[in-house]
């Protein structure tokens, strides 16, 4: 049992339920009755402690329960079971330009999403410049979010939730995106916060990236825990994988 | 103690910039820009005002300037509700950003359109004061109580239906038809003194009834009846309170139907 100082992220028995919908759901079918209550257990009874300065990439299957995991951990979702404690400023880039409005320009954007991550007015002020330079957008700071492409959307939402100075950043792997040139940036930025020693909590099914940017990997199967350790994982994990894409191509 | 001070003040932060946010967004692109504030209650007064003259029965001196308050106070109440019901669902994207307090969408509008409610009625209670000259200024002490109050109706019914309608699509639709059924349940257009006695007493059981009847009390220095506004006191409680319980109830699982 570790120390609750050197903790970053606790999670108690853990467990998800999300209840199956085949159509959009609707009061009237409520009272008359008709709702299905089938179930899918997404996180089955988890228990994770990370503690501080950890690089934790998750590996799993499609619909293992990764992203889940992401939510409970950011408190964007709420465990039906369990408990979820988290130490230190917590952001999370599960979905990157989220929260932009078309019709506010970059700099008013900035300043909604920036306080949706938790910073204050001022703060947002002061790191402006920063957030500017990092997107990498020019003079469309003062531009309607309608004109910027995906790219600058999605450069600018980085930005900004890099200038939250995060003191644990959990990362999907939909944000792995961009550039070539946008990615060795957030490559390098990853690079110092690894130095810097932020928690990091990533998703990816890009197994060589977890690789060079991960001290420990946790392996999610069916909202249950596999296994969890060093790269030995990432091995198994593919040697399983081939195993499967052989089995199914031979079906 | 001084945390918790400090999270106060980012919420109230994060409700103004969104506040603020959300009244500019919806005049960036017109040319009129906050003229719109008076444009819409004034012609919906001509249009109305025009027309009932020659259909009821209307009792009251001057039908324009009776009905311009009610149809300010009624807009406030109905836009915001309509407008925030699907709120949820429409901004799921930020939802599924960040945790954040949740209220601040559906609040942020509603305090958008307080102000430009309190825009409006500021001038039209100026053009009162200085074209009409009929002053009851003495009874303006009533007006900030009456935005509150309306405030506090309009917060409520945003926050029932908006967390119902994540779960249960329908209320939208719902909240759709009620609306202009709940405008003429309401005395925007007539008084209630064209109704029969029993009912004049019963429809204070809507709360929008006591908002209409003080305004006019306090702006066009009609006459009230005040014992039966505690009946729309007591409803506005209720409808306030049951809208922050469903609310604190469902929002930590938005996520999870959106």
């Amino acid at each position: 049992m570790k120390k609750k100082n050197d903790l970053a992220v606790k999670l108690t028995e853990v467990s998800k339920i999300y209840q199956l919908h085949h159509e959009k759901p609707t009061l009237m079918e409520n009272i008359f009755g008709r709702n299905n209550n089938e179930k899918f257990v997404a996180l089955d009874c988890i228990n994770l402690e990370i503690i501080k300065g950890d690089k934790l990439g998750i590996i799993g299957s499609n619909g293992s329960g990764k992203t889940t995991l992401l939510k409970i951990i950011s408190g964007i979702a709420t465990p039906n079971k369990g408990k979820v404690q988290t130490w230190g400023k917590l952001v999370s880039l599960i979905d990157l330009n989220a929260g932009f409005h078309p019709e506010l320009t970059g700099i008013e954007n900035v300043y909604q999403n920036a306080m949706l991550l938790g910073m204050s007015r001022r703060e947002t002020k002061s790191s402006m410049g920063e957030i500017i330079s990092f997107a990498d957008i020019g003079g469309f700071i003062d531009a309607p979010m309608y004109s910027y492409s995906a790219g600058m959307q999605l450069r600018l939402g980085f930005a900004v939730a890099l200038a939250a100075k995060p003191e644990i950043l959990v990362l999907d792997e939909s944000v792995m995106v961009g550039d070539q040139n946008f990615r060795r940036k957030v490559k390098k930025k990853i690079v110092s916060f690894y130095k810097s020693g932020i928690t990091v909590i990533m998703v990816s099914h890009w197994l060589g990236y977890l690789k060079e940017n991960c001290r420990h990997i946790l392996w999610l199967e069916n909202g249950k825990v596999v296994g969890r350790g060093g790269f030995e994982l990432l091995d198994k994990y593919e040697r399983l994988k081939e195993k499967k894409d052989i089995h199914v191509e031979k079906g | 103690m001084f945390k918790f001070r400090v999270s106060q003040k980012r919420w109230l932060e994060l409700l103004v910039t969104m506040t603020v946010k959300e009244v500019t967004a919806r005049y960036k692109m017109a040319i009129f820009g906050f003229l719109w504030i008076f444009l819409n209650p004034l012609l919906q007064m001509l249009v109305l005002g025009f027309i009932f003259q020659f259909f009821v029965p209307i009792k009251t001196e001057n039908y324009f300037e009776f009905l311009f308050p009610g149809l300010l106070a009624w807009n406030f109440f109905s836009y915001t509700v309509s407008k925030n019901t699907p709120m949820y669902v429409n901004e799921r994207a930020l939802i599924q950003k960040a945790k954040f307090p949740r209220e601040a969408i559906v609040l942020s509008v509603v305090l958008a359109n307080m102000f430009h409610f309190i825009m409006a009625l500021t001038v039209f209670v100026l053009w009162e004061a200085v074209i009409v000259r009929e002053l009851h200024w003495w009874r303006w002490w009533l007006l900030p109580g009456i935005v509150v109050w309306l405030t506090i109706l309009t917060s409520g019914l945003s926050l029932l239906f908006s967390s119902l309608n994540v779960k249960w699509r329908d209320v939208n639709f719902g909240v759709q038809a009620m609306m202009p059924l709940w405008f003429y349940a309401t005395p925007v257009v007539y008084s209630l003194d064209l109704l029969p006695y029993w009912m004049a007493r019963w429809i204070y059981l809507n709360p929008m009834t006591a908002i209409m009847e003080m305004l006019r009390w306090a702006v066009l220095g009609m006459p009230i009846e005040w014992i039966p506004v505690g009946w729309s006191l007591f409803v506005t409680i209720i409808l306030f309170g049951a809208g922050v319980l469903v609310f604190k109830k469902e929002s930590p699982f938005f996520d999870d139907w959106i």
